[in-house]
């Protein structure tokens, strides 16, 4: 069937809005589209969404992550095997992390990771047929925000919430920002690490960020304010 | 065609004895090229033929959206963190600053008074020929 921008899309149907655009200028194509042929069809069943210029992806509803290049990730350290780490990121399978792809990590000079130790990392490589790697290391050796995440608490949650709560116009993190001291860390493969002060503080924030997920804006700013004046002991 | 441009060597030379072993080579050659297309024709479908460099795929949403960094602290938990992020966001404020320190009504104005300054007092190389005239 036919579709178009804003349309609630399922597999197969198809988009006649990018083949026209695709003839013109080039054309991004994200998940949940793929090209045959002569035309553009949806693999995944969401809402077909578009950003100036010309770059259209499906919005849907998923839990599974698929490793893919670039993205930001927590996972878990399950296995050390010689030269590098096992790391659970959700995928089909454990991702590789290379004890050399930390920051001042030598041959002589192993970094400390242990086995169930949570990392955040970046996606280096993703195919459809080889094993994923991580780094955590930027290309200039810098460890930047990546690395070994301490202490805290992990849970998970959607791949549509990570997105949701990262998008810079979401008043989740805005409207908590100025509540309690707080650090939190998400990964594009739907786990969120979190760590604050005090047991009470970290539980408040798990709830506001699971909570955040089916509301509007407005409600999500109304969530956090009452979260955030429970915690502070004006309500009990 | 690449063969058709090489200089190549006559027929009488490649004839010669000790030159057989270079005759078999160019020949190989020719055979090869002309070969090529039968050779990857189960390889090269009709799509790569017909394909256009208009299409990028990705597999990844944080191409098409827009996505914040996401290890963030708040309130002091952890500087590290915070100190990358306020050089961050000073990076993306100076670079806002810089378009507007001087704006285009002024440059203009102060540019046309700097010409009319200079050439009546100063006349540069180039204007010595004209006066010559």
């Amino acid at each position: 069937m036919k579709a178009s921008i804003g349309d609630v899309v399922l597999p197969g149907d198809y988009c006649e809005e990018i083949t026209v655009a695709g003839e013109k200028a080039k054309v991004i194509i994200g998940p949940g589209l793929r090209r045959e042929l002569d035309r553009v069809y949806v693999t995944k069943a969401g809402v077909l969404k578009k950003r100036n210029p010309c770059t259209y992806w499906v919005d849907s509803y998923q839990k599974r992550y698929v490793p893919s290049r670039g993205e930001n990730v927590i996972g878990v350290v399950v296995q050390k095997a010689g030269d590098i780490f096992r790391v659970d990121v959700g995928g089909s399978i454990t991702a590789a992390l290379s004890y050399l792809s930390f920051e001042g990590a030598t041959k002589k000079n192993r970094p400390e990771v242990q086995i169930g130790d949570i990392v955040y990392a970046k996606m280096l490589v993703a195919s459809k047929d080889m094993e994923p790697e991580l780094v955590c290391v930027d290309s200039h050796g810098k460890k930047g925000r990546l690395g070994v995440l301490s202490d805290g608490f992990l849970f998970k949650c959607s791949l549509n919430l990570v997105r949701k709560i990262l998008n810079p116009s979401c008043p989740l993190l805005e409207s908590l920002k100025n509540e309690w001291p707080f650090e939190m860390a998400a990964g594009m493969n739907g786990r969120i690490w979190i760590k604050a002060n005090s047991m009470r503080e970290t539980i408040a924030l798990g709830n506001a960020i699971l909570g955040a997920e089916y509301q509007s804006d407005e409600e999500i700013k109304v969530i956090c304010s009452n979260i955030a004046s429970i915690l502070a002991g004006h309500i009990s | 065609m690449a063969t058709r441009k090489k200089p190549q060597l006559p027929k009488s030379v490649l004839d010669m004895k000790f030159m057989k072993k270079t005759k078999e080579r160019i020949e190989k050659e020719i055979e090869n090229t002309q070969d090529h297309e039968g050779l990857y024709s189960g390889i090269i479908t009709n799509e790569m033929r017909h394909a256009s460099g208009n299409y990028i795929s990705e597999s990844s949403f944080i191409f098409c959206q827009d996505i914040i960094e996401g290890r963030v602290s708040f309130k002091g938990m952890n500087p590290e963190i915070e100190r990358l992020m306020e050089s961050e966001n000073n990076k993306e404020q100076i670079n806002g600053e810089m378009e507007k320190d001087v704006s285009d009504e002024v440059l203009y104005k102060k540019m046309n008074n700097f010409h009319r300054r200079k050439r009546p007092s100063s006349p540069s190389k180039y204007d010595v020929p004209k006066k010559k005239k």
